[in-house]
C-alpha cells in the first residue's frame, strides 16, 4: 500500500512496523548507495529516528523498522524526510577492500567446467575474469554475512541453477548474473559453485562476528588447494588470515 | 551445584529464546526471537524473571525436561496446556504423576523432578520459563536461537534429547515463603478467527481480483510450517506480471508470494532480504496469534489502515500491562502423586 499523505513515490508500507523508503528514480548503481547511506544515517542517529529499531538496505529500497508503541509511521516519515536532502552518492565512508584467497575449480568450485561450457571459455579465462574485478559489497542478506557482490565482468553473466543445491559446503564462492556470493556456511542455495576461500566470512565468537559490510570492495587471489588448506587450518584455528586494505578507487564504477 | 536443567525428550521443534537480535540485518543477522512475545513476558513474570530471559520455547510440544536444582516454573501461550510433573524418569512415576499444573501459573519444584509438556491441542506455540532463565552465550545481544542461521542457543539449532541448559541464579528468594503466582489470562491465548493485516508494501504487483480473493477466501495453514514461515494453501494468488522484485527487506509477519501464487507468511525466523512480491503484511498485534495457528487451522484476512494498526498495538499493549496487573498469588495445587498414595494405603 502507498503511504498517503507523503510524496508518494517514495513509501511502501510493511505492516504497522516498517517503512519502505523507495529509492526507484534513480540509477540502479545510485539506488544502492542512497539507500545504504539513509540506512547509516538512520542507524547512527537514534535522537533524530526515535523508535527505529533497524534499518535494512534492499537493491532499490531502504526498509525502516519500528517500534509502533514508540513512534507512527506518519512521523518517522517525516523524519526521513527531513534527512532525504542530505543524502549524497559519494558519503558513507569507512569502505574497507577484502583481497579474498580462493581455490578455484575442482572439489572446490564443482561447476567450474560448467560454467566454461555455459560461457564458451576455458575455465582458466573464467577465472582470470573473475579474477579481474574489483566487486562491491551491493546489499547483504540471506545468511549472516552474506554479501551479494556485484560487478562480475559480464562475459560470465549466467541464471541460477534451475535446481538448487540441498547442501553448498561453507565458503563456496557462486556466480550468477552480474554478481558473486560467498555462503558462510553450510546452505542450500542455487549459484554456480566456482571456488572457495579459507577466510571466515563469519564467525561469532570473533569482537565482529561479520567480516563485510554494505559498501565494501572485494577481490580475490587464486591460491592453490595446498596453500588453501594451510590457510583454512589456520582460519580454523583462530587466525585472522587477512586484513582489510583502504578502499580503491574504481574504475567507471560509482563508490 | 550449578542450575541447570536437561532436555530428556526434545520432541519435534523446541529451542532456545528471548526477545531476538535486533540493529543487524543489514548485515544479514536476522532478528529471530521468540514467536509470542506476550507468552515470554508473562512466563517470565511467573516465576520472578525479568521479562526478557531466555525461556524454552516449545513448538507442537512433546517436551521433558528435569531440573537439577530446585526452580519455579510456569508454562504460558496456551490456555488449556498441562505441565505434569513426575518425581523421577520411572514408568510408575508417568502412570503416576504427582502433580499437573495448568498453565499461566508458576509451581515450585525440587531438584530431580521430571516436567513434561504433551501435545498442545490448543497452539502450535507454547512458551515455558524456569526461574533464572536459560543462560546461553549472547551473540549481537541475544541468546535466540536461528537454526538457519545456524546462531544462538544450543549450537545454533534446536534442542536435543541429553542437552543440558544452565541456568541463571534464581530470582525468588526463598521460594518456600513466596507464594507462587497465576493470572487468568481470558482470551489472550485462544485461536484467532482472522488475521489483520496491512496491504502492500508490493499489492500493487497484483490484479484488484487477486486482492480481493486474498481478503475473502479462507487458507489453510499446511505441513511446512517453522519457525520461518507458514506456507498457506487455499486460492491461488495470481500476479499481474510475475513475482520478482528488486531485493528488499522483510518483516516479521510478511506474507509472500511467490510465483506459484501460494502464500507463504513469513516468521520471526526469517530471512532478512527476499525477492519476491509481498502482498500484505501481519499486524505485530496479531503476530503471537499467527503463532498458535498449527496446520489444518483455517485463516482469513482482515485488512486495516497502519493508523489503525498503530492503534491496536497500543491498545495491545494497555491490555497485556492490564493482564499483568492481574498476576496474583496461586491458590495451593492439588498434589495427585499423594492422593494414589493415599489410595494405596486405604
Amino acid at each position: 500500500m502507498v503511504v498517503q499523505n507523503i510524496d508518494k513515490k517514495r513509501f511502501l508500507s510493511a505492516g504497522d512496523s516498517g517503512i519502505i523508503v523507495l529509492f526507484d528514480d534513480l540509477s540502479a548503481d545510485d539506488a544502492i548507495v542512497a539507500a545504504r547511506y539513509l540506512g547509516q544515517i538512520v542507524r547512527q542517529c537514534p535522537d533524530e529516528f526515535i523508535g527505529v529499531r533497524d534499518a535494512i538496505p534492499g537493491l532499490n529500497n531502504l526498509l525502516i523498522q519500528y517500534d509502533p508503541l514508540r513512534v507512527s509511521a506518519a512521523v518517522l516519515q517525516g523524519a526521513v524526510m527531513a534527512r532525504l536532502d542530505s543524502i549524497t552518492l559519494s558519503g558513507g565512508g569507512n569502505i574497507k577492500h577484502w583481497q579474498l584467497p580462493i581455490c578455484y575449480g575442482g572439489e572446490y568450485g564443482l561447476d567450474l567446467d560448467d560454467v566454461a561450457a555455459a560461457t564458451k571459455l576455458s575455465s582458466d579465462t573464467v577465472i582470470s575474469l573473475h579474477l579481474g574485478n574489483v566487486l562491491t559489497v551491493a546489499i547483504m542478506g540471506f545468511l549472516p554475512g552474506l554479501g551479494y557482490l556485484k560487478g562480475v565482468d559480464e562475459r560470465l553473466y549466467l541464471p541460477r541453477k534451475s535446481n538448487p543445491r540441498q547442501h553448498v559446503p561453507a565458503l563456496s564462492l557462486g556466480i550468477a548474473m552480474d554478481q558473486s556470493v560467498i555462503y558462510p556456511m553450510p546452505s542450500p542455495g542455487g549459484w554456480n559453485l566456482i571456488g572457495r576461500t579459507p577466510v571466515r566470512l563469519f564467525d561469532p565468537s570473533r569482537d565482529v562476528p561479520v567480516l563485510f559490510s554494505p559498501g565494501d570492495q572485494v577481490s580475490f587471489t587464486a591460491v592453490e588447494s595446498a596453500e588453501y588448506l594451510r590457510l583454512d587450518r589456520a582460519a580454523a584455528g583462530g587466525e585472522a588470515i587477512i586484513s582489510p586494505m583502504p578502499e580503491m578507487p574504481l574504475k567507471g564504477q560509482k563508490p | 551445584m550449578t542450575r541447570q536443567l536437561q532436555i530428556i525428550t526434545a520432541g519435534p521443534h523446541a529451542s532456545v529464546q528471548d526477545f531476538g537480535r535486533c540493529g543487524f540485518q543489514s548485515l544479514g543477522v536476522p532478528e529471530g526471537g521468540v514467536l509470542d512475545r506476550g507468552a515470554m513476558r508473562l512466563a517470565n513474570r511467573l516465576v520472578g524473571n525479568r521479562e526478557d530471559a531466555a525461556v524454552i520455547e516449545v513448538c507442537l510440544g512433546g517436551l521433558t525436561i528435569m531440573l537439577t536444582a530446585p526452580a519455579r516454573v510456569a508454562l504460558t501461550g496456551t490456555k488449556n496446556g498441562v505441565l505434569t510433573i513426575q518425581n523421577d524418569e520411572s514408568v510408575n512415576a508417568a502412570q503416576m504423576p504427582m502433580l499437573e499444573v495448568p498453565a499461566n501459573r508458576s509451581v515450585t519444584l525440587g531438584a530431580g523432578r521430571i516436567i513434561r509438556l504433551g501435545i498442545t491441542a490448543d497452539t502450535n506455540t507454547a512458551v515455558i520459563a524456569i526461574s533464572g532463565g536459560v543462560v546461553m552465550p549472547m551473540l549481537y545481544g541475544s541468546a535466540a536461537t536461528s537454526p538457519t542461521a545456524m546462531i544462538g542457543g544450543m549450537e545454533g539449532r534446536l534442542l536435543r534429547d541429553g542437552d543440558i541448559l544452565p541456568l541463571g541464579d534464581n530470582n525468588n528468594g526463598d521460594m518456600e515463603l513466596n507464594p507462587e503466582l497465576a493470572v487468568d489470562v481470558g482470551d489472550m491465548f485462544s485461536n484467532p478467527e482472522q488475521l489483520r493485516v496491512v496491504m502492500g508494501p508490493q499489492d500493487d504487483r497484483f490484479p484488484e481480483k487477486t486482492l480481493k480473493t486474498f481478503l475473502t477466501s479462507e487458507f489453510k495453514v499446511t505441513l511446512a510450517l517453522n519457525r520461518m514461515g507458514m506456507r498457506l494453501d487455499g486460492a491461488t494468488l495470481n500476479h499481474l506480471e510475475n513475482a520478482d522484485i528488486l531485493s528488499d527487506g522483510i518483516v516479521t509477519g510478511t506474507v509472500q508470494v511467490p510465483g506459484d501464487g501460494n502464500p507463504i507468511i513469513l516468521m520471526a525466523d526469517h530471512q532478512t532480504t527476499g525477492g519476491y512480491t509481498k502482498i500484505a503484511t501481519v499486524i505485530s498485534t496479531d503476530l503471537p496469534a499467527l503463532s498458535r495457528l498449527r496446520p489444518g487451522c483455517g485463516v482469513r484476512f482482515n485488512a486495516v489502515t497502519v493508523a489503525e494498526a498503530e492503534a491496536l498495538a497500543h491498545a495491545s499493549e494497555a491490555a497485556m500491562l492490564a493482564l499483568f496487573a492481574k498476576i496474583k498469588p496461586a491458590s495451593a495445587l492439588m498434589d495427585t502423586g499423594a492422593l494414589y498414595q493415599l489410595g494405596d494405603t486405604t
